[in-house]
């Protein structure tokens, strides 16, 4: 399945379904194991995590095995076909899909097709084991996840490859424009390990200072180790069920309100480092909170793609939350932490939480729209927007609490 | 004296690229429906979806946009760590990725003038040039 079957963003299907039901693995407890490597220990594999992550979410959407009338499965990095998935997790669905790997189409194609009458209730549900595998981000043989190699692959000869170096590129520019030093981006970094901290599952759990940032080994300098992403296993399962359907069960239904998409169509390189994806997160937000019926304003708490701490500054200038140039001052203002205007990536994020391709913030946007995030509840939450954008596609979506 | 690089992308369009840069030219597709230029080396054009080409000659010059260094081995010691990569915008608009001659990161700045040379390089598919620029 390719992103492009995303369903286009309409007012009618906006909270048209609900999530219900949320499991995750612990990454953190898994993570730690997996560093320690203690005798006996066994790697778990991604359909061990898959089967953990759905009886959690069944368990706590308190539906009955036999309400799953729809399964969407997305093993990233390999595992078993959707017909093998449902038999390991126990479901006969009369839906069965496979869901494109990132969190970026899977809530809208359940939404979708729960609309379309093709299922009520389905679970959605995701499985990497990367650590376990040893996948490596850039390089030689680096593969595309839709099997073609992307376009940046052709530079090889340059000797210029992997996520990393697009995110290097565009701060280097960034820095340079709007006169920022390397201190500022850590910023982000330290914000976000401390977000970290308060959740007992993120796989990061000791702070980290401004020496422990600057004195970090580079990557792809300017780029240091604390701004890029950590690398681990897990899985993450979404009951998804009819609004209807939501009202009556153990907690409070988070309603997918809206979402959009954008996509780079030319001169990628351009469109990211220079224009930091400006114009294609402000159609992406136009079309996700037209159809949710919001105005920016209104999102008072938000998740995003951190694969480096440039991410979300792209995110919060693209959307229109901060002026071009002056995202850092937000955070730096207390602005993106509990009390400030926009929390941001309560559970750590990808830089010290999980690297769950935005499957793990959406899972915290749940816990925070139920208001059981617990020590770090940002309170009276009532919306919340994710967004995940690559080197060249910007991806939000918009929830609200209750249905 | 020749420098081992990783491969590069080779196919009918691509092995063009390489063989104008063999004779010491830079050129890129330019749609010959809507005139854009087109890099990377694409099936069809980016903006209006054309899939005819002409190959149209750079002048060689242009100005540094971005920069950044390698210093993680991404490509299992073919490249020695730690190395500079430059975004160069050609004259004619086109941002292009390449890697510095001559220079290092602790002399760039931006909007630096630089200027196209091609060196003698090899990878798997045998010898090839490949376009890098110096200061201008
Ligand atoms: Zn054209």
């Amino acid at each position: 399945m390719s992103i492009r079957d995303l369903p286009e963003a309409s007012r009618s299907l906006s909270g048209k379904v609900a999530i219900v039901g949320l499991g995750e693995t612990d990454y953190g407890d898994d993570y730690r194991a997996s560093r320690a490597k203690a005798e006996g220990w066994e790697r778990p594999t991604p359909e061990h995590l898959a089967v953990t992550a759905f009886e959690r979410a069944l368990a706590d959407s308190g539906l009955r095995r036999s309400d799953i009338d729809g399964l969407g499965v997305s093993f990233l990095y390999g595992g078993p076909q959707p017909a093998e998935a449902a038999a390991l997790l126990g479901l006969t669905p009369r839906y069965l899909t496979q869901v494109f790997g990132i969190m970026a189409g899977p809530l809208p194609q359940a939404c979708a097709a729960i609309a379309e009458g093709k299922c009520d209730s389905m679970a959605v549900v995701y499985a990497v084991a990367t650590r376990s595998i040893g996948r490596k981000f850039g390089g030689a043989n680096f593969d595309d996840d839709s099997g073609a190699p992307p376009s940046y692959y052709y530079y090889h000869p340059w000797g210029w490859s992997s996520q990393a170096a697009h995110w290097a590129m565009t701060w280097r520019f960034y820095q340079q424009q709007y006169g920022r030093n390397d201190a500022d981006l850590g910023a982000i970094a330290i914000e976000t390990r401390k977000h970290a901290m308060a959740h007992p599952q993120a796989v990061m759990q000791t702070p980290i200072t401004i020496e422990d940032y600057l004195g970090a080994r580079f990557v792809v300098k300017p780029l240091r180790l604390y701004d890029l992403c950590v690398v681990n296993d897990g899985a993450i399962c979404f009951i998804v069920t009819r609004a209807d359907r939501a009202r009556d069960l153990a907690h409070t239904p988070v309603a997918l309100a809206g979402w959009g998409e954008s996509i780079v169509k030319a001169d990628k390189l351009d469109a990211l480092v220079r224009g930091q994806l400006r114009p294609h997160y402000q159609e992406a937000g136009r079309q996700a909170l037209t159809m949710a019926g919001l105005s920016l304003a209104d999102i008072q708490h938000f998740e995003t793609g951190d694969m480096s701490t440039v991410n979300p500054i792209n995110a919060l200038e693209g959307y229109g939350f901060a002026e071009p140039g002056t995202a850092i001052d937000l955070c730096r203002a207390g602005e993106l932490s509990l009390g400030g205007r926009l929390p941001m990536n309560m559970a750590g994020g990808m830089l010290s939480g999980a690297y769950m391709h935005g499957w793990s913030h959406v899972a915290e946007l749940v816990r925070q729209l139920r208001h059981e995030a617990g020590p770090r509840q940002v309170p009276d939450l009532e919306v919340s927007m994710f967004n995940l954008a690559q080197t060249d596609q910007v991806h939000p979506l918009i929830f609200k609490r209750g249905v | 004296m020749s420098e081992p690089r990783p491969d590069r992308t080779l196919g009918p369009r691509h092995d063009m690229f390489w063989q104008y840069c063999g004779q010491g030219e830079l050129r890129v597709p330019k749609c010959t429906a809507c005139g854009k230029l087109v890099w990377p080396v694409l099936k069809a054009c980016d903006r209006c979806g054309d899939e005819n080409f002409e190959w149209a000659r750079m002048s060689g010059r242009g100005k540094l946009v971005s920069w950044c260094s390698f210093v993680q081995d991404y490509y299992k010691a073919t490249l020695p760590v730690p190395y500079d990569t430059i975004l160069v915008e050609l004259e004619e608009g086109l941002l292009f990725i390449s890697i510095p001659d001559g220079f290092t990161e602790a002399d760039m700045s931006p909007g630096m003038q630089l200027e196209l040379r091609l060196r003698d390089c090899h990878d798997s598919a045998g010898a090839f040039r490949l376009p890098v620029f110096v200061r201008a």
